[in-house]
């Protein structure tokens, strides 16, 4: 019996946090479940390969996502709910000053790319940095960066925060240098 | 409005961690356990050989 505690033992701490990725990946709570569900299995066939000690959040976090993009990703850029989503976001809303409403933000959420949706979830709610989260994604630092940059405008565009008329960052220079191929 | 868009991303994620994890998850891995371990770097687990 080794001394650290087993990581098996952990992965049931690690279930909503797991879950909640999935979701932001997945856009929809069936395939998310079944996406952790999948990304389970691997990790238990694979925690012989895990270096204890190590952060096995942002390791069960690589299956997850590794999961998506080769088993459940159907097409690029699928909104699920593309009527009603669209609808909302296009929409002319009033300023809010205050709080929005989270149904907005899903709704605006859902239309980043899986790459920002990503990037931003690892970030701004899991509280990776930027290092774990390009660790993670396997890819650059400043890929990163540049696309939780690139969420965050994009949502500030589909919520009409900036609602001046122009939109921000949409000049084809930049969208060429932040196509959402995935690197890998 | 950066700040509003890191304070709505906070609470809808928070709001998908708080919920009850589903028995499946649990039940997978109690089924997960039972299976006769691979590769373990610590010798013993009684079990023979089971497949």
């Amino acid at each position: 019996m080794s001394n650290a505690s087993d990581p098996r033992d952990e992965l049931v701490q690690h279930l909503p946090a797991m879950r909640a990725f999935a979701l932001s990946l997945a856009r929809n709570p069936a395939t998310a479940d079944d996406l952790v569900q999948d990304a389970l299995v691997k990790a238990w066939d694979n925690l012989d390969k895990f270096e204890p000690g190590s952060n096995l959040r942002a390791w069960l976090f690589t299956i997850l996502r590794n999961t998506y993009y080769s088993m459940h990703r159907k097409r690029r850029r699928e909104v699920e709910d593309p009527e009603g989503l669209h609808a909302a976001s296009m929409s002319e809303k009033p300023h809010h000053d205050g709080r929005l409403a989270m149904d907005d933000f899903r709704a605006a959420f859902v239309q980043l790319t899986d790459e920002q949706r990503e990037a931003l979830t690892l970030v701004g709610a899991e509280g990776f940095s930027y290092e774990e989260a390009a660790a993670t994604c396997g890819c650059a630092v400043g890929t990163i960066k540049s696309r939780v940059n690139r969420a965050r405008a994009r949502l500030i565009e589909l919520m009409h925060l900036d609602d001046e008329g122009d939109v921000v960052m949409t000049d084809s220079a930049t969208l060429a240098v932040l196509t959402d191929k995935p690197l890998a | 409005m950066e700040e509003q868009i890191d304070e709505n991303l906070r609470r809808v994620y928070a709001q998908a961690t708080e919920e009850e994890v589903p028995e499946r998850f649990l039940t997978l891995l109690e089924q997960l356990r039972k299976q006769p371990r691979k590769a373990d770097k610590t010798p013993g687990g009684g079990e023979g050989d089971a497949s």
